[in-house]
């Protein structure tokens, strides 16, 4: 066993910094926007790893236009001698490695206790410029682990309604989720408590509004700078029109006003048929139309995830 | 007239910096109107139809003091007055006309350089000194609204100048020298009037904004 150490919350920093492709909603391109991630970020001169964490159906490998790989992390997770390195399978992209989901029929969607952490730890200590995570859809608890857990958290919807009302779905289960673990870290069920009895009072309408009356209860600092690092990356996915485009900017501001969390627009990406003219003929977009719209959009993408870093550091 | 929310500013709710020139204010108006209109495809399942309207209120509301260059600087003035905001945030008019606000007082100052004998300034003019009023000003522990108002006539200063000098409007000053906290807005602002108002009348605005005070309930 090795690669297993305690994860410190808050305290411990991850070699690589970690994002995570989230959304709620199934077939929105999640694992579209996490290869094209992965590809970029690699392109740009980065050590990526990019890890497939749809556990029961995986096909980031379908995605980057691979064969899927001989080993997946049901080797890791079933055979605890086995590393994550072990289990990193090179792709064509320079820089990128992918560690494949679970392409055998044994089911590892429950992971026991001891399982979960160990993956989660050896992701945490993974040596990497970069780690993509690519969730599956739902707000699996092993899925809003992993959300949780990464440096970055990225939000993929697109503009229909029902995708939007998923991402806000998962974006509330991954908040409450966060709350909840500072809720036993700082005892602040019965501050909470109190002040939900006066709900009415107090005009405690969302989110917001509770961690702006429990920031005025609690006097600890540290515990608003680790809420405050919480950060949402929205990508508007298949846009069609230019009024689409506005949506992101909208989703961003409700997401600021009902969290009181800073909320970032990542951008937009067009429709294109060129995606699943490329997913069949099993290569990458990137590969395939290297002059279309849609590869600057993501290559933009790209470069303003990487470059928040380099702003962070240099700052 | 507006005031500040003791929860978020225009800026804020519009999500801009409070140095936001005019064109951004607008594109920033014209999002937020979207966003919050109740049928925004944005809004679903997370705010309610009447939560919505309220804020499409606020942003409405926001956008007519913000898009109005006079009614902007009052507001940002109100900001820094309530440390919401400090001068240096303030968007380029607003710091040109606090400046322009002094300069247009400094020629003021140099009329009444000269006077006669017996005579004190002000920043309006000048007044006849009288010892027993002098020394109530001195002495006085009770700063109510007819001592402020006394001190005033004393200095021959009208309600018309004070309200040009402080921004406040007569009806507010009124209500100050009469004591009348009903027609006055919360304490915090009634504070901040105050302390105007004894500045202009070259009074320790300190003193007379805490026993003032202890008034307003």
């Amino acid at each position: 066993m090795n690669n297993v150490r305690k994860i410190n919350r808050g305290i411990d920093r991850p070699k690589a910094r970690i994002i995570a492709v989230a959304g709620g909603k199934g077939g929105i391109g999640k694992s579209f926007v996490s290869s094209s991630l992965s590809i970029f970020l690699a392109n740009i001169g980065h050590k990526v790893v990019s890890i497939d964490l749809d556990l029961g159906c995986s096909n980031l490998h379908t995605s980057l236009g691979i064969a899927p790989p001989p080993k997946g992390l049901q080797d890791f997770i079933l055979k605890p001698e086995t590393s994550l390195t072990d289990i990193m399978h090179p792709t064509s992209f320079a820089g990128l490695s992918l560690v494949g989901g679970n392409n055998s029929i044994d089911d590892v969607t429950q992971l026991s206790i001891p399982q979960k952490s160990r993956l989660m730890s050896s992701i945490y200590h993974c040596d990497a410029d970069y780690v993509i995570l690519d969730l599956s859809a739902g707000t699996h608890e092993l899925t809003l682990d992993f959300f949780l857990m990464s440096t970055d958290k990225i939000i993929v919807t697109t503009p229909e309604p029902s995708s939007i009302e998923n991402a806000y779905r998962f974006m509330k289960a991954s908040f409450f989720k966060f709350i909840k673990r500072y809720e036993y870290q700082y005892q602040l069920s019965p501050v909470i408590a109190e002040l939900m009895t006066q709900q009415k009072q107090l005009g405690i309408r969302s989110p917001n509004d509770l961690l702006k009356r429990l920031f005025k209860e609690e006097e600890s600092t540290s515990l608003k700078q680790q809420i405050e690092r919480f950060k949402f990356n929205i990508i508007l996915n298949q846009c069609r029109s230019y009024k689409d485009i506005g949506l992101g900017h909208s989703i961003k501001s409700v997401s600021q006003k009902y969290f009181g969390l800073p909320t970032e627009f990542l951008g937009h990406l067009d429709y294109d048929n060129a995606v699943w003219q490329s997913l069949r003929s099993r290569k990458h977009l990137l590969v395939e139309h290297p002059h279309s719209q849609l590869y600057t959009q993501l290559m933009q993408m790209s470069r303003k995830l990487a470059h928040t870093e380099i702003r962070r550091v240099a700052s | 007239m507006s005031y500040i929310s003791n929860e978020q500013t225009y800026y804020e709710l519009l999500e801009i910096s409070p140095d936001a020139p005019q064109d951004e204010i607008h594109r920033a108006y014209q999002r937020a109107k979207e966003t919050y209109s109740p049928d925004s495809p944005a809004l679903y399942t997370m705010f309610t139809r009447e939560e919505a309207l309220e804020l499409s209120k606020l942003i409405e509301e926001a956008y007519q003091v913000l898009s109005n260059k006079s009614k902007r600087r009052d507001y940002d003035l109100q900001l820094v007055g309530h440390s919401k905001l400090t001068p240096e945030e303030l968007s380029n008019d607003s710091q040109v006309l606090q400046d322009g606000q002094q300069t247009t007082i400094k020629p003021q100052k140099t009329q009444s350089a000269e006077v006669p004998s017996g005579h004190k300034k002000t920043r309006f003019g000048s007044y006849q000194v009288k010892n027993e009023m002098e020394d109530a000003i001195e002495n006085t522990m009770e700063w109510d609204g007819s001592f402020l108002r006394k001190v005033r006539v004393y200095k021959n200063i009208s309600l018309e100048q004070l309200s040009a000098e402080t921004k406040i409007s007569r009806t507010y000053l009124q209500a100050v020298e009469d004591n009348n906290f009903d027609k006055l807005p919360a304490r915090v602002f009634v504070r901040g009037f105050v302390v105007q108002l004894a500045k202009a009348l070259g009074l320790d605005e300190n003193k007379v904004a805490k026993s003032y005070m202890n008034m307003v309930k």
